[in-house]
């Protein structure tokens, strides 16, 4: 028994889900619905389909090249069963998951803080150019004010020189 | 993506049963086989076939990029410039998905970015003959 991957979406076939397509050259295709097998029968590009891992990987949308995914790999190569080994793998595959999603929602987080520096950039660039807009309404009146409170002032000087 | 791209199917029959169109009964070849085409031995073969009156133009103006026979040299050369050829050029650009890069994609191993193909439409003998 082996867990398959979706050709299309590249997710979990498990035995006795999806379908399997042969194609008339032998070559082999399985789906992990229906969904997927449309697709494919649509003759549509999975790296340009966007919920997709293949689009998601191939987009720089998620974690590519990493040591943790060494691990999970189609070897073609018997193992002899070994109790300990069996309960020590059962043991580090926890342990892998862990520092997996940990690395990958890491990249993520470090991929959209460069959006937040660009939208500030950008911001920033707004405000410059609508600076404009700004200006309040009334702010060309107290300046019509000033030479009469200057003359007021003058006068309030003059008043205590006097005295 | 996002917008449809299918456009102009009024009045084609071709298009008429959409259904039927993506039915595996008459499956028409996958990008990954015409890049098998278009291996140099693969190529000889399939642009020098032998007369066989069962196939349109008897089998001798094939389009080794769009999988398709034309009538006759002058309809294959005008099949050259049209936007479904060079659509089809572009998406050849890319090498072909397959399982691997699937698995790939799902964590079995790292995932690198397909590599680019160049792809030139197949020199014709009128083309040749100018050359």
């Amino acid at each position: 028994m082996r867990i398959e991957k979706c050709y299309f979406c590249s997710a979990p076939v498990y035995p006795g889900h999806g379908m399997m397509f042969v194609r008339n050259d032998c070559k082999v295709f399985r789906f992990c619905r229906s969904k997927c097998h449309k697709n494919f029968k649509k003759k549509r590009n999975p790296r340009k389909v966007r919920w997709t891992k293949a689009f998601r990987k191939s987009a720089g949308k998620e974690l590519t090249v990493d040591n943790s995914f060494e691990f999970e790999k189609r070897r073609n190569m018997p193992v002899k069963y070994q109790r300990e080994l069996w309960s020590k793998t059962v043991e580090v595959m926890k342990r892998v998951q862990e520092i997996k999603q940990k690395r990958q929602a890491k990249f993520i987080t470090n991929r959209l803080k460069k959006d937040k520096e660009l939208q500030t950039k950008s911001d920033i660039t707004e405000v410059k150019q609508n600076i404009h807009l700004l200006e309040a309404p009334h702010a060309v009146k107290p300046k019509k004010l000033e030479p009469k409170l200057v003359q007021t002032v003058q006068e309030d000087m003059e008043m205590t020189e006097g005295s | 993506m996002g917008k449809s791209k299918q456009t102009r199917n009024h009045n084609s029959d071709k298009k008429k049963n959409i259904s039927k169109m993506w039915k595996t009964k008459r499956r028409t070849k996958d990008l990954d086989e015409i890049h098998k085409d278009m291996e140099a031995a693969n190529a000889q073969k399939l642009l020098h076939q032998a007369v066989n009156f069962d196939v349109t133009g008897n089998a001798q103006f094939y389009c080794l990029h769009c999988a398709r026979y034309f009538i006759d040299q002058r309809n294959l050369q005008e099949h050259f410039k049209t936007k479904v050829h060079k659509r089809r050029l572009k998406q050849l650009s890319e090498a072909p998905y397959t399982q691997e890069e699937a698995e790939r994609a799902a964590g079995m191993g790292s995932y690198t970015r397909p590599q680019k193909v160049t792809v030139r439409t197949q020199p014709t003998e009128e083309n040749m003959s100018v050359q």
